[in-house]
């Protein structure tokens, strides 16, 4: 009898102790953690929208031809300026969807643009140009790294909101819903030119 | 009955953190100098000339510059490769972010600069696609490899030692974004 209620003391402050160790306060953090990285995956989109403009331009003025492609470069990248995802958000599948597909067509509609060098030889002589892909194929690098360590973080979020104790946390003080993961094609993954010895294109 | 509430207790809070971001680091060489040469393209005279490079470029201006040449990529984008590299290692100092890695993969020739977030005022993409092509490729797709990383290496040492500041650079480069 009076072993057990000593240890009925002793067990009440491990358990408190350990349900705002690691239990309640990691649902914050990994939270926290999910919505920083979506930002960086926005961050990232957003400069590659900044950069269309004057690739835009710049191909207009070596292949004033060619402006079925760059009206529809330039009206993809409208439409997906439009969409964006706040933090909120991210537990809503459908938000997430249309940002995807917003960003899927602008990738798209640059595959011809990056095609274009391959007809337009001026184009490719021109320094601007040449800048101008290089910082667009590091922008989309950049893209595909920021989703990875996205879904790395909504994964671990995920994982905490449903792993006992912290689910408790999840459900009592929280309302915490599970975040959607982020599924985009990879941008131009089939024209997108690494840098290869064997090429001259792509440096 | 205290006993099984203990136990039930003390299994269910004691709970483990979330997993850290699993690395495959199977295909990660050990990070065993500011040289790196996996695919043994170098010669020991030519890494301890990079390799004192380096050393000067961190004691004189700050930012960690690493060579690394890999006989696989182990069928994985050498951008991926590049970044999961640069994290596993810890290239640059915390809070800077100035590490600087140029990877070369001889077999499957690729070659690629990978620039922590503190440096990428300084060596921004349009530059680091410039080193590739002009320092790095002509030499590398005629195998002069260590002519190749030694040029680079010496475009990339003198744009951090330079004294142009963050908004020259960014003109001088043409960049947009």
């Amino acid at each position: 009898m009076k072993r057990t209620s000593l240890m009925t003391v002793f067990l009440v402050p491990v358990a408190a102790v350990s349900l705002s160790g690691c239990g309640v306060n990691s649902i914050p953090t990994a939270e926290e953690a999910a919505k920083a990285r979506w930002a960086d995956v926005q961050a990232a989109y957003q400069r590659r929208a900044n950069l269309i403009p004057n690739l835009v331009s710049t191909v207009r003025g070596a292949a004033a031809s060619e402006e079925r492609i760059l009206t529809r470069v330039t009206q993809a990248r409208a439409d997906a300026t439009r969409v964006t995802v706040s933090p909120e958000q991210l537990s809503d599948p459908a938000a997430m969807q249309r940002y995807a597909d917003a960003q899927n067509r602008l990738s798209a509609s640059i595959i011809p643009l990056q095609r274009l060098q391959e007809a337009y030889p001026t184009l490719q002589s021109q320094a601007n140009f040449g800048t101008l892909m290089s910082q667009l194929e590091s922008t989309e690098n950049r893209i595909n790294i920021t989703i990875r360590d996205y879904n790395t973080a909504v994964q671990s979020y995920n994982t905490t909101i449903r792993t006992f104790p912290a689910v408790i946390g999840a459900k009592v003080i929280y309302g915490a819903k599970p975040m959607a993961t982020f599924q985009a094609t990879t941008p131009n993954a089939d024209v997108a030119p690494e840098v290869n010895f064997d090429t001259n294109t792509g440096a | 009955m205290t006993l099984l509430l203990s136990l039930l207790l003390l299994g269910g809070f004691g709970c483990g953190k979330a997993p850290p971001i699993v690395v495959d680091n199977s295909g990660f060489p050990a990070l065993s100098g500011r040289v790196v040469d996996g695919a043994d393209l170098l010669s020991p005279a030519q890494e301890a000339r990079l390799s004192s490079k380096s050393e000067a470029l961190e004691k004189e201006v700050g930012p960690q510059y690493v060579v690394v040449t890999l006989p696989s990529l182990h069928g994985r984008p050498i951008g991926e490769y590049g970044v999961d590299l640069g994290r596993h290692w810890g290239i640059g100092h915390r809070g800077r972010n100035d590490g600087l890695l140029l990877i070369v993969a001889p077999a499957e020739r690729k070659v690629r600069i990978e620039v922590g977030y503190g440096l990428e005022r300084r060596v921004t993409d349009p530059f680091a696609a410039r080193v590739i092509s002009e320092q790095a490729l002509p030499n590398f797709k005629v195998g002069r490899f260590p002519e190749g990383i030694e040029a680079a290496t010496d475009a990339l040492v003198n744009r951090l030692r330079s004294k142009s500041t963050d908004a020259e650079i960014r003109q001088a480069d043409g960049v947009v974004t």
